[in-house]
């Protein structure tokens, strides 16, 4: 994406009306001409100051494909009372008729008691007749004073379940949250993660003469990276809701869960093993009485390749791309959703119920 | 050739998968292998194979999927694959993997055999039996056309003699017709009558990827999806209509084919007859293949048809001569590579036609092709009616001129609206200015690409944006006439490369006061 990024001087306590003034004039290109501004939605990010620098990068990679106006509020409620913007544009050149199309980023530094009423800061910024997206990159919590106010303004919040070190207890309280009442819809990022995943098993299965395999399913095995729990349990808790299995027990050896089920046909086992060195989620798979399917991501390169044995016979396989999947992607995926994610809440739940088995 | 029996029940019901999230994940077509008429041709190795590798490769097709290709060059499976490997990085957007290439490749397979003789086609069908059986394709074909045209009717009866018009074992069966469909109404409805003797018109899938194309779909966002647009689409608003498809390139090396063809049938015929149905056409109560094609038809059927002994008055063909376009001085249409230095053939259109309908009696539509204009440009331009009556004085409104609304399909593509706005100051000076929406850059995804769009769509088994046997003929039915008089009538009109066009196309306009707008 060739662009640029265009910064308003100064900076500091600003009004709101000030803060629409100044961004139009950062609309203005060099030769009088006023560059467009292009908005499909509105972006409110809650970050810290250690981590404002990465997510302010992903924001402006973001605009390239999803224009909105961010609103950045960088939170310390332990500091001394002060609200400072500082405005940005990123316009980049489209088509041959070289017209400027510019989208907007207001970065709100919140200190003091201003950081637990972000929603007074945001609201007023928000562009009108516009979704709004609300976004934790970092560490979150439903239990933060700010989030229940903020929660108000969004149409959407995008989570990810695995920025917290306690993993368990940071997707039971999203189990909690997707339970509430007047809620915006959830999205976690370790769930957008798995679709490439889910899609691949679904094709495994997507042979007539396979789908009946599903229900005959004795064994799952999860190989990931540590770090990785959230994917692998929401991905065993997808398997369960999809296929009807309900959790019996759960034993823990080291870091290995080993969950037994009630399946349609009988019991089914799953191992969730953390001893992949490298990728967050390495290799799924499922075996039947004679039937075993394996998708497996290839060790330093973006491919994964399924595999489907009858028995000791290959019966297919196929290696296609993963997709890129950096911070940016799993954002933009989010972004383009709307409403709620039936699937994904009912592997959350599932997942739940087998850590608190 | 005899009627051989077609095919009953043509799509088998799809059986549950338990882990197909349809909210979130993409669709993905049943198992099935697209065998390519054709095969060495361009076409094959340019666009069909690098489309789907590249869906392949982002998961959208199923893992039980094979290309057979046909033609008449001796040579194996893998000089086949190593033929297209070798051309495939240069028309894929994401570069090859070669993991993803052997993968993919290993369902690749090359028949080499005469299209014309019939035992090539038994042994086509016993080889798909296999690759059924070996990769699971459970008998669902694609047969794609990609041969000479001249070659459609032999292979098409082949097929249905064979009784590949079926799919095996309650699998399915689909053909893919490209353009030209025909080059006249005459020999396009004798080549849907053979077509349709042994398939099913549900069946065939007449290919236009300019249908294929994002851009050309959101006219139809634009004019359906929007409440503010459709009640002033009529007469009552509607002064007349430009649709503009221009091309900044001369013919290249198809001097040949294009000898042969010319604008009216490269492009007249089917991509601006394509955009004037979705300009003009009612909103269909479905988005589905059969609701969106019959209004389509319907336009068709209400252009008022032009007689023969008025077709100087309303059309207008022309060729590019020598001149600069882009910096470059090029060579005229009549000095190009294997083109008869006297041809008159076209390489510029320009029409008035009419809609006689209620929507839009009276107004008409200027349509205009053509190639070594300045830009490639697509563009469709609304011009409504002047206000009936301005309270301004008349010198304060000289700048005003009326409302336009542009719907531009490439290359920057959006909607202007041209408005009357006051000019800062203390009088009340009146002046237009353009309001414009790029909404390219609302959603900067990278639009896929039309054949990549399409043949998903084929493997899917939906025909929407596919064109119906009653809209190629509805086309070639409004030209005819002026095919007939240009036949008759040898001469062409010229313009100088890098210019938009003939002045006897200005005067097409100039006769009623109006005037070509410039892209």
């Amino acid at each position: 994406m060739i662009g640029e990024t265009r910064r308003a001087p100064g900076g500091g306590p600003m009004s709101v009306a000030e803060i629409e003034h100044e961004l139009g004039k950062l609309r203005a290109n060099e030769d009088g001409t006023l560059a467009l501004r292009s908005s499909v939605l509105n972006l409110i990010v809650v970050t810290d100051e250690m981590s404002a620098p990465d997510v302010t990068r992903s924001v402006s990679n973001l605009a390239g494909r999803y224009p909105a106006r961010a609103i950045v509020l960088i939170s310390d409620p332990e500091g001394e009372r002060n609200v400072d913007a500082q405005l940005s544009a990123f316009c980049n050149v489209r088509g041959g008729g070289g017209a400027q199309v510019c989208a907007e980023q207001v970065t709100i530094h919140a200190e003091g008691p201003p950081a637990n009423h972000l929603e007074s800061l945001a609201g007023p910024l928000l562009i009108p007749d516009l979704p709004v997206f609300l976004w934790y990159p970092g560490a979150f919590s439903p239990h933060s004073p700010e989030f229940a106010a903020m929660a108000d303004l969004a149409d959407r919040v995008i989570v990810d379940s695995a920025a917290r070190e306690d993993r368990e207890d940071s997707l039971r309280e999203m189990a909690d949250l997707i339970e509430g009442e007047g809620m915006p819809a959830i999205g976690d990022l370790q769930w957008v993660g798995l679709s490439p995943w889910r899609s691949l098993l679904a094709d495994a299965f997507a042979a007539p003469e396979r789908a009946g395999e599903l229900e005959k399913i004795a064994s799952v095995e999860l190989l990931y990276a540590p770090g990785g729990e959230c994917r692998a349990l929401l991905l065993v808790g997808w398997l369960a809701s999809a296929l009807g299995w309900s959790p019996k027990d759960l034993s823990r050896d080291g870091n290995h869960r080993r969950v037994r089920f009630d399946g349609p046909s009988g019991e089914v086992a799953a191992h969730l093993s953390p001893d992949s060195p490298d990728a967050r989620l390495r290799r799924v798979r499922l075996r039947s009485a004679d039937h075993s399917v394996q998708v497996s991501r290839h060790r330093e390169r973006r491919e994964v390749k399924t595999t489907v044995m009858r028995g000791e016979d290959l019966v297919a396989e196929r290696t296609v791309h993963l997709g890129h999947f950096d911070l940016g992607v799993l954002v933009g995926e989010e972004l383009q959703f709307r409403g709620c994610d039936e699937t994904y809440e009912a592997a959350l739940r599932a997942a739940v119920e087998i850590l608190n088995l | 050739m005899p009627k051989t029996s077609k095919p009953q029940n043509l799509e088998p019901k799809t059986s549950q998968n338990l882990l197909r999230d349809e909210q979130r994940l993409p669709r993905v077509p049943e198992p099935g292998v697209v065998v390519i008429f054709g095969a060495s041709g361009d076409l094959t190795s340019r666009k069909l194979v690098p489309a789907l590798y590249e869906l392949a490769s982002q998961r959208k097709l199923p893992m039980e999927f094979a290309i057979v290709g046909i033609s008449r060059t001796e040579m194996g499976h893998e000089e086949f694959r190593k033929k297209l490997r070798e051309t495939l990085e240069e028309h894929v957007s994401g570069g090859v993997s070669d993991d993803v290439w052997e993968s993919f490749s290993s369902g690749i397979f090359y028949l080499a055999g005469d299209s014309k003789k019939p035992e090539t086609y038994g042994e086509l069908k016993g080889f798909l039996k296999e690759i059924d059986s070996e990769r699971g394709t459970r008998g669902n074909r694609a047969f794609y056309l990609s041969a000479s045209p001249s070659l459609f009717p032999t292979i098409v009866g082949n097929l249905g003699e064979a009784g590949m018009n079926e799919g095996e074992d309650g699998g399915w069966s689909r053909l893919v017709v490209e353009k030209p469909f025909g080059r006249d109404l005459g020999s396009a409805q004798e080549l849907n009558e053979e077509i349709r003797r042994h398939f099913d018109e549900t069946q065939i899938y007449r290919i236009d990827h300019y249908l294929g194309k994002e851009t050309v779909q959101n006219i139809l966002a634009l004019r359906f999806a929007n409440g503010i647009f459709e009640p002033i689409w009529n007469q009552h608003y509607v002064d007349h209509v430009q649709i503009t498809v221009a091309e900044d390139i001369g013919v290249g090396t198809r001097g040949a084919f294009y000898e042969e063809a010319g604008a009216l049938r490269d492009i007249v015929q089917n991509h601006v007859m394509q955009v004037l149905c979705l300009t003009a056409m009612e909103p269909p109560v479905a988005f589905d293949a059969e609701s969106l094609r019959a209004e389509k038809v319907k336009v068709l059927k209400a252009v008022r048809p032009i007689p023969e002994s008025e077709v100087d008055g309303n059309a207008v063909r022309a060729q590019y001569t020598s001149g600069w376009v882009w910096g470059e001085e090029v060579r005229g249409y009549r000095e190009e590579e294997n083109v008869d230095p006297e041809s008159v053939t076209e390489t510029y259109v320009a029409l008035r036609l009419f809609v006689d309908n209620w929507r839009w009696a009276g107004v008409p539509f200027f349509l205009r092709a053509g190639k070594r204009m300045p830009k490639k440009a697509t563009e469709i331009a609304i011009q409504f009616h002047s206000s009936p009556h301005t309270p301004f004085a008349r010198r304060d409104t000289e700048g005003l001129e009326p409302n336009v609304l542009v719907v531009r399909v490439q290359p920057e593509e959006g909607v202007s609206l041209k408005i009357g706005a006051k000019v800062p100051g203390t009088g009340f000076e009146v002046s237009s200015v353009n309001m414009d929406l790029l909404y390219g850059t609302a959603f900067l995804e990278e639009a896929s690409d039309a054949y990549q769009r399409l043949l998903l769509d084929l493997m899917l088994g939906d025909p929407t944006l596919f064109i119906r046997a009653d809209e190629a003929e509805g086309a070639w039915n409004i030209l005819d006439p002026v095919m007939r008089r240009w036949a008759e009538e040898k001469s062409v009109e010229f313009y100088p490369s890098g210019t938009w066009g003939p002045e006897e196309a200005d005067e097409l306009l100039g006769q009623d006061g109006r005037e070509w707008r410039r892209p």
